[in-house]
């Protein structure tokens, strides 16, 4: 996009907002957890005005810049808020406050909140500079920040499988990161330290060998956070160990923004015309593709809840590489709006499957029977999701495989729909039957629950964004084509793509 | 023309006359002599602020002691590589402060004085070698380093303290003469003691002996800063000696290898007479084997000092691949790790000392849980951590960034390879330790009972905790700090 980009502190006070939120957590707690309770959902509701504005103005054809920080002497932090961004922003900030507002009933009784509290703002405020970096070493610095700080909340249980989780967790996200680190060294060296635009920055003169290199290092190293098998290994066990509302957002952005790193690096640092004359592309489909179905049926044997629902968001994140992996326009803009709809959608089944475990006590799909009856709105949730996963229409998910059928259609890959209804066929194996359980099977009572077998639904604090998401997935689906839209948005990047 | 002459020459005499009075300010009371040389350190620090202000304003510039000029007198040169005594100054200021409560609790009353007077030697040492232009003093400032940091290990007379002392001796005595012996084949050659005159009288000397000359000063100088396989020395001497002085040793003495290292390219690019590309590619896997092998034995150690010791192995690693790609990317980023590798492992050390002082154990498997205790002093010792395993934006990250560039610029992609994945196995050790600190259960639950640090220890390791960030995030000051230095030192390469 050639337009000229406004000056402005807004991307800045998108970041700063949830940063002020970390630190403020410690003393605001010496008054009372109430008011820090009230200051952070006052902070990230800002945050997420501002991203929903941001993204509003940019759909309406601005773009925004902001020059933080001079970092060596020819390099500076440097925020730009494009269509691919201002998207991104939007739906970390808008999911993130939902899951801070379940979090006060989630954690009620948990240990170290301050801590807790802490690291969940700094993770937004990192994953919100991730979504606004204008430059390669901005978004390295946001994106390895954000991928270490939240350490602590995958650890935040401190019981020996959760220890194990964050090992796992950290070891690959750790070599993911040095691939990453390890590519943009190159492409740094091989083209400067451009402003991510429009294009591509890379070009064929510095050799093949150079350019394979640099590229098969940003696929592994963001492979690794999109957890494109068989670098997945950290997801299933990361997400049953971290606490729930920390789970939605870890699904539903933070292995978002592994496939984000992947469209910014393909589209702005190759730029579509190097890759097709590299010819590289056609591997990642497969390595795409095969991760859809093969991430699908693992999730259809798991029992544990969060773990089949980890497994579904490895196999619906591999739907959005493998759109971007088609190179066209109307795969890509599929790809860019299945991040916003699958981040509300998956948002929504972990919020579900953390109420379960607080109200019922219940981990495993298997207990689930009957609980239709005793958490009706609950399970109305569940199930919306659910039909938004495997892209019942109207819902969002819909919108965004009915982007990507086309795309693979438009770009001459028809066989590729097998694998796109192949994995929507999986994902109603292994999602369905959960609703079955919860409204068609009567439920098992457990030795305290046999005074009664109702009443059991959550506070309102937790029903009310498991109510917002639920609506977004809606909305999104529904009005899919009004302007301001994701649609729109992820439309403009595509232009911009794909000039 | 030399601005401000007496300022240079001030800079040892001043803390020199000051250590060697020291003994006799303590002699009634040792807490005098911690006041005494705080003072004295504080002195050097504002002479070392103005000297580099000055250096970063007109460049390079020396002093003739006595008026002698040279190649005929003692010749003081300060050049952007010697503001390297402003962070010498910092942490010897840092680690006063921090010794009035540690020395307390660590040695004999009557020793006190004798510690301090010892500190500021070593101090002084370092300075003078940072700032000579001249290579017989060159040595003589390193023996009075290398002598008080033998000594200063021991100071703490724990039974393993004399052990590691002496095994540091005997590394250091025998690298010592390598490198006098070096310095002899160069006078031989030359006729002369200056390293500016040297530098001009090489061309045309024999191959053979400067060959050996140039061998045996990296040998002596690799010996010093530790580098795999010649560390044996470094991790009883670092891990024993008490906390202030190991943040000294660690992060500064080490580093003399470095500057010498500095010192020997600026007289062997100069010259032109002697080719470096074997020795290069000598250092570079030398920097890599001790990036791996560090990181390799951190992780198996338990003892948290340890670890920081072979950790420093691994950083030294990174410096010294950074020198021998002799890449302009590659020879910045390693002249200011020099600075912020310093800081960054003084926060660690200090940090460190404070636990151990706080709750008297030493290793991560007692210390596990004290996170809680001390919330300060932990999550200056992780800000610590993270910077030194180099994740943005913190000081770490700076220097592991243009090595890395370095590496590619000087058409050695592997050793980026290595040097990211080097960096990998640090942070698992370092995980371990915050692990500890965090997560895991206390072994005792005596530990969360334990208080946080007092001030004097606190404060010193705040503030060095922030400049691990603020290294990082103003990372452009020093890197644009020291480039025209380095400009200068590969000139003769065709601009590097």
């Amino acid at each position: 996009m050639e337009t000229e980009a406004t000056r402005s502190l807004l991307p800045l006070a998108a970041f700063l907002l949830p940063l002020a939120g970390a630190v403020l957590t410690l003393p605001l707690r010496k008054i009372s957890a109430r008011v820090r309770d009230i200051t952070l959902l006052a902070l990230t509701a800002l945050c997420a005005s501002v991203a929903v504005w941001l993204a509003a103005h940019v759909a309406g054809g601005e773009v925004y810049e902001t020059y933080l920080l001079q970092l060596t002497p020819d390099i500076w932090m440097y925020l730009r808020v494009d269509a691919l961004g201002a998207l991104f922003g939007a739906t970390v900030a808008v999911l993130w406050m939902l899951a801070l507002v379940y979090s006060w009933g989630y954690m009620a009784e948990g240990h170290r909140l301050g801590r807790y509290y802490s690291f969940f703002m700094l993770s937004l405020a990192w994953t919100m500079g991730v979504a606004y970096s204008g430059n390669l070493l901005t978004f390295l610095i946001f994106y390895e920040l954000f991928s270490i700080l939240t350490y602590p909340l995958v650890v935040h249980e401190q019981t020996p499988e959760a220890m194990a989780a964050g090992t796992k967790y950290i070891i690959y996200i750790l070599v993911g990161g040095s691939l990453v680190l390890l590519a943009i060294v190159l492409t740094y060296f091989a083209a400067g330290d451009q402003t991510l635009t429009t294009g591509g920055i890379l070009s064929a003169d510095i050799g093949q060998q150079r350019l394979f290199a640099i590229f098969w290092c940003y696929i592994a190293g963001f492979g690794v956070k999109a957890a494109l098998v068989p670098l997945h290994g950290w997801v299933p066990d990361a997400h049953p160990a971290a606490p729930a509302p920390f789970s939605a957002v870890l699904s539903g952005v933070m292995v978002a923004a592994g496939s984000f790193g992947i469209m910014r690096v393909l589209f702005q640092v190759f730029g579509v015309e190097l890759l097709r004359e590299m010819g590289v592309m056609s591997m990642v489909t497969i390595l795409a593709g095969f991760t859809v179905l093969f991430a699908a049926v693992l999730a259809v044997n798991q029992d544990n809840l969060k773990r089949r629902l980890a497994y579904s968001t490895i196999s619906q994140m591999a739907y959005v590489v493998l759109g971007v992996s088609l190179l066209g326009s109307d795969s890509t803009i599929g790809a860019i709006i299945h991040v916003t709809n699958h981040a509300f959608m998956k948002g929504g089944l972990f919020l579900c499957a953390g109420l379960f475990i607080r109200r019922l006590g219940v981990h495993r799909v298997s207990q689930l029977d009957g609980a239709a009856k005793r958490m009706p709105v609950t399970a109305a949730g569940f199930a919306i999701a659910a039909l938004g996963m495997i892209g019942t229409p109207p819902l969002s998910g819909f919108v965004s495989k009915w982007y990507l059928g086309l795309g693979m259609l438009e770009t001459g890959n028809p066989l590729l729909l097998v694998v796109l209804l192949g994995g929507a066929l999986l994902a109603a194996i292994y999602l369905l039957p959960i609703v079955y359980r919860m409204y068609f099977r009567e439920p098992v009572l457990t030795a305290d629950d046999k005074v009664t077998t109702e009443g059991r639904e959550a506070p309102a604090s937790m029903l009310v964004p498991l109510v917002i998401v639920t609506l977004l997935t809606i909305a999104l689906g529904l009005g899919a084509s009004l302007p301001g839209m994701p649609v729109s948005l992820a439309r403009m990047a595509a232009e911009t793509f794909f000039h | 023309m030399t601005p401000w002459p007496p300022l240079l020459a001030l800079l040892i005499v001043v803390p020199l006359t000051g250590a060697v009075i020291t003994p006799v300010v303590g002699r009634t009371r040792a807490v005098r002599s911690a006041d005494w040389s705080l003072g004295v350190m504080l002195a050097t620090s504002v002479i070392a602020l103005v000297l580099v202000v000055q250096v970063a304003r007109v460049g390079p510039f020396s002093y003739v002691v006595g008026g002698w000029v040279a190649p005929y007198g003692i010749e003081l040169r300060f050049d952007e590589f010697g503001a390297v005594i402003a962070v010498i100054c910092l942490l010897g200021t840092l680690a006063m402060v921090f010794s009035r409560r540690y020395a307390a609790q660590a040695m004999a009353e009557q020793r006190i004085p004798y510690y301090y007077a010892l500190l500021l030697l070593n101090l002084t040492g370092m300075i003078g070698f940072a700032v000579t232009g001249d290579l017989f003093n060159l040595f003589v400032f390193m023996e009075i380093l290398s002598l008080s940091g033998y000594a200063l290990v021991a100071v703490s007379g724990e039974k393993i303290a004399e052990m590691a002392a002496f095994k540091y001796l005997v590394m250091g005595a025998i690298s010592s003469l390598v490198i006098l012996l070096a310095i002899g084949i160069l006078y031989a050659l030359t006729g002369s003691l200056n390293m500016a005159d040297v530098t001009g009288r090489l061309a045309g000397a024999p191959a053979a002996p400067l060959a050996v000359a140039f061998g045996a000063l990296t040998l002596g100088f690799m010996v010093k800063a530790a580098a795999f396989p010649l560390h044996i020395w470094l991790p009883d001497a670092h891990a024993i000696a008490p906390s202030p002085v190991s943040a000294i040793l660690s992060g500064l003495v080490v580093k003399v290898g470095i500057i010498g290292m500095l010192r020997v390219y600026q007289i062997a690019y100069g010259s032109g007479a002697v080719d470096m590309r074997a020795l290069n590619h000598v250092l570079m896997w030398l920097g890599a084997l001790s990036i791996v092998m560090g990181a390799f034995f951190a992780v198996f150690q338990d003892d948290i000092k340890m670890m920081l010791a072979y950790s420093t192995i691994s950083n030294i690693g990174y410096i010294i691949m950074g020198l021998g790609l002799a890449s302009s990317y590659g020879m910045i980023g390693a002249s200011v790790h020099v600075f912020n590798h310093a800081i960054i492992k003084a926060t660690l050390f200090l940090g460190a000392g404070a636990l151990i002082f706080q709750t008297g154990k030493r290793t991560l498997t007692d210390l596990a849980g004290v996170g809680h205790a001390m919330p300060w002093t932990v999550a200056a010792i992780s800000v610590g951590a993270i910077s030194i395993v180099g994740i943005p934006p913190t000081a770490g990250f700076v220097c592991k960034w243009y090595i890395a560039l370095g590496a590619v610029q000087a058409g050695h992609p592997f050793f980026a390879f290595a040097l990211v994945f080097g960096a990998l196995f640090i942070f698992i050790y370092y995980i371990r330790m915050v692990n500890a600190f965090y997560f895991r259960q206390p072994r005792d639950p005596a530990i969360l009972e334990v208080t946080e640090a007092p001030a004097s220890m606190l404060v010193p390791v705040l503030i060095l905790a922030s400049l691990c960030l603020i290294m990082g995030v103003m990372g452009s000051l020093p890197l644009s700090f020291i480039e025209p230095a380095v400009q200068r030192l590969l000139l003769p390469l065709g601009g590097g």
